[in-house]
């Protein structure tokens, strides 16, 4: 990790200072324990502020398209290079941007780091059982963490992992322009898609049950939808009120209409960053539901996103040969 | 006003005796989430918190509230009356978050009648922080760990006790009722209940420099500081929705035909139609006017309108925000401290 980081600050002050980017977003020390946040580096001098650890969960995708749309007062666009620090899931959401064409290739620089699987914050504060966290770092594959008593537990990285990062395919990023070298990426394993199998095994009351349930803790503050990359409608559907197509009320009905509509907009392009989930302060099972579509896009069609700018998106292509099993 | 002793073997019985009186709320865990929800039995009481993750406006000001019904023209029936309510368990600062959103809805130019029924039959008690968290800040926000302000009982955690301490004639009114269950504070009492309150002090690690900030926002409004804050800003609901002081409405028609309900429903000023004109213009195009009307409302002008700071310090917004966009940083910055 020492050696990612000293390499992308390097990378980072070599680029800014040749021109080749104007602004390069990547990750700094958070102000919390366990937490890193978003930067925007446009300096030379602040990239020494650049870190790269196990707590660099946000994929700094989301904020591609927003970068590269016109002003809404000049609609002009302006110009600039953008150099992004990627994992690999991130990775697959600049891909997505590209293939969507809301990202001008030309104007990016990707820079990939090999990714050795990211820390969710949610589940060592779990293991500590109430008592708060006031300091953590990493330190040769484990997590330190001291309490409020000022006991220091020691943490095994690998027990408090993302579940999006445990079925990850792809840690190396599939597009890059600079890959930083250093540790190597993580062992990919095999997806099975087990919680989703579990989850289609159920009777059709008790999947009802369990998406009321889910469903019943959101408090529509669209975080989940803000926090994904491929969320980047300018007006959501559901905020259009002329017409409107669902209701802003905490109405059970309402909150269950903008997550289907947000949901099944992600099918075939959702790369299962854990994004929204990890952005949802309510702790909601959002991947559940993304992954069926996951799994669902890839038997119906073959199709993995996020990893080819070329392949057509199955839900955005027609094909004559096209057995349209699903209408027989 | 009366400082008592409930014993602690005697908190299961002071709640039962309250839920048989009143529709009581007390902050218990739902689905993983702590938050404040009526409770039929002692037990449902959340062990140990600390704030719950929901804050307490809703039993107030909830997420969606039909104001009446209607068709065609004619209102049918208006939001019914409220029961006598008592929340046992609430922190100082939200107590105090209380006190600001009756500046709002019970204030000289507005009247909210539904909020205002709702205080009128609610009492409040509240239990004092000994141990703040690293997220807590009220003692920049004119309030702190062991504050009176917005209870109308206050608990001291002494251990094996809670000194209990009425600070309303409401208050006073409850803890009479209750007598029974109390006894009298011996001296070694009064100790241990000043010794906790200079450790909460001591203990309150994390400040903003408050002072002088609303003077120092007024010739801000134009100032470069917001093109870099708002960046990494996702311009989601998190940090007002958790917020207790956040009270920012929408009132929409949900009918069908011309029968139907008036709501109110919260908005975020972090939300992108939430200035949206009719005319399609909208005057806060992005997430940097967002971001400074949000932190303009809370330091500048609550200050000018009010005279208070829309910001208690209770730290969700920091501890939720999913970008780590940290409200303390936001206001050392704008200080230049
Ligand atoms: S839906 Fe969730 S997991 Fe899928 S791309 Fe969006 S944020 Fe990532
Ligand atoms: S982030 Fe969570 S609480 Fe917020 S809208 Fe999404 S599911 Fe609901
Ligand atoms: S500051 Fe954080 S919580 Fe608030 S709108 Fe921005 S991203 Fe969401
Ligand atoms: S602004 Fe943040 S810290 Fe202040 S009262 Fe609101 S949620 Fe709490």
């Amino acid at each position: 990790m020492k050696q990612i980081q000293s390499r992308l600050r390097q990378t980072a002050r070599q680029l800014l200072s040749e021109g080749k980017v104007d602004l390069l977003i990547g990750y700094r020390q958070g102000s919390l324990p366990l937490k890193t946040t978003p930067c925007f580096v446009s300096q030379e001098e602040e990239a020494v502020g650049l870190v790269w650890n196990s707590f660099c969960t946000n994929n700094l995708a989301v904020y591609l398209p927003g970068l590269f749309r016109p002003d809404p007062r000049s609609r002009k666009r302006e110009e600039k290079k953008v150099g992004i620090v990627v994992k690999g899931c991130d990775c697959r959401s600049v891909v997505g941007h590209l293939k969507e064409d809301q990202v001008p290739r030309e104007d990016l620089v990707i820079i990939g780091v090999p990714c050795q699987g990211m820390i969710d914050e949610k589940k060592i504060v779990a293991k500590l059982e109430g008592k708060e966290i006031i300091k953590a770092k990493e330190q040769d594959g484990q997590i330190l963490v001291v309490d409020e008593k000022g006991q220091e537990i020691r943490l095994a990285k690998g027990n408090f992992l993302r579940d999006s990062c445990q079925v990850c395919q792809h840690p190396v990023p599939p597009l890059y322009d600079i890959l930083i070298e250093g540790e190597t990426a993580r062992q990919a394993l095999s997806d099975e898609y087990a919680e989703v199998k579990e989850l289609e095994e159920r009777s059709i009351d008790q999947r009802w049950e369990f998406f009321q349930r889910e469903m019943s803790k959101c408090i529509r503050c669209y975080a989940c939808r803000n926090a994904c990359p491929l969320c980047y409608c300018p007006e959501c559907f559901a905020e259009q009120s002329q017409p409107r197509w669902v209701g802003t009320t905490d109405d059970p009905s309402d909150i269950m209409a903008f997550h289907l509509g947000r949901i099944f907009h992600t099918a075939g392009r959702c790369v299962d960053c854990g994004a929204c989930e990890a952005a949802c302060p309510m702790g909601i099972e959002l991947r559940k539901l993304t992954r069926k579509l996951i799994k669902d896009v890839e038997e119906l069609f073959g199709y993995e996103t996020g990893v080819s700018v070329e392949e057509p998106p199955p839900l955005a292509t027609y094909k004559l040969d096209d057995d349209d099993e699903f209408i027989k | 006003m009366t400082e008592k002793i409930l014993t602690k073997d005697k908190q299961e019985e002071f709640l039962s005796r309250l839920i048989k009186v009143y529709q009581v709320f007390a902050p218990v865990e739902k689905e993983g989430n702590s938050l404040f929800s009526q409770i039929n039995t002692p037990e449902e009481l959340a062990e140990e918190y600390r704030n719950t993750k929901r804050p307490p406006k809703e039993l107030f000001f909830p997420h969606s509230e039909a104001l009446f019904r209607f068709r065609k023209g004619q209102v049918l029936e208006e939001n019914p009356n409220e029961v006598e309510r008592v929340i046992f368990g609430m922190r100082p600062c939200d107590a105090k978050s209380l006190t600001l959103l009756d500046m709002v809805f019970n204030g000289k130019d507005f009247k909210d009648p539904y909020f205002i029924a709702r205080r009128e039959k609610t009492t409040i008690i509240s239990i004092a922080c000994a141990r703040p968290q690293i997220t807590c800040f009220c003692t920049s926000c004119g309030t702190s760990p062991v504050s009176e302000e917005g209870s109308d009982i206050l608990l001291f955690d002494l251990g094996e006790n809670y000194l209990v301490k009425s600070i309303t004639p409401k208050g006073q009114q409850l803890i009479d009722s209750l007598g029974d269950l109390l006894t009298d504070t011996q001296e070694s009492d009064l100790k241990k209940r000043d010794e906790l309150i200079k450790t909460a002090l001591v203990e309150m690690k994390s400040e903003i420099p408050t002072e002088g900030l609303k003077e120092k926002l007024e010739g801000m409004f134009d100032s470069p500081i917001w093109e870099k804050i708002h960046l990494k800003c996702l311009g989601c609901g998190i940090c007002t929705y958790l917020c207790p002081t956040c009270h920012c409405f929408d009132i929409v028609d949900e009918a069908v035909d011309s029968e139907g309900e008036r709501v109110k429903n919260w908005d975020s000023c972090m939300y992108p139609q939430f200035t949206i004109q009719a005319s399609g213009l909208n005057p806060r195009l992005s997430n940097k006017e967002r971001l400074r009307q949000r932190m303009m409302h809370k330091f500048n002008y609550s200050v000018s309108n009010y005279g208070q700071t829309f910001c208690v310090g209770c730290g969700r917004c920091v501890r939720n925000c999913p970008v780590n966009l940290d409200i303390r940083e936001i206001v050392k910055l704008i200080s230049g401290k």
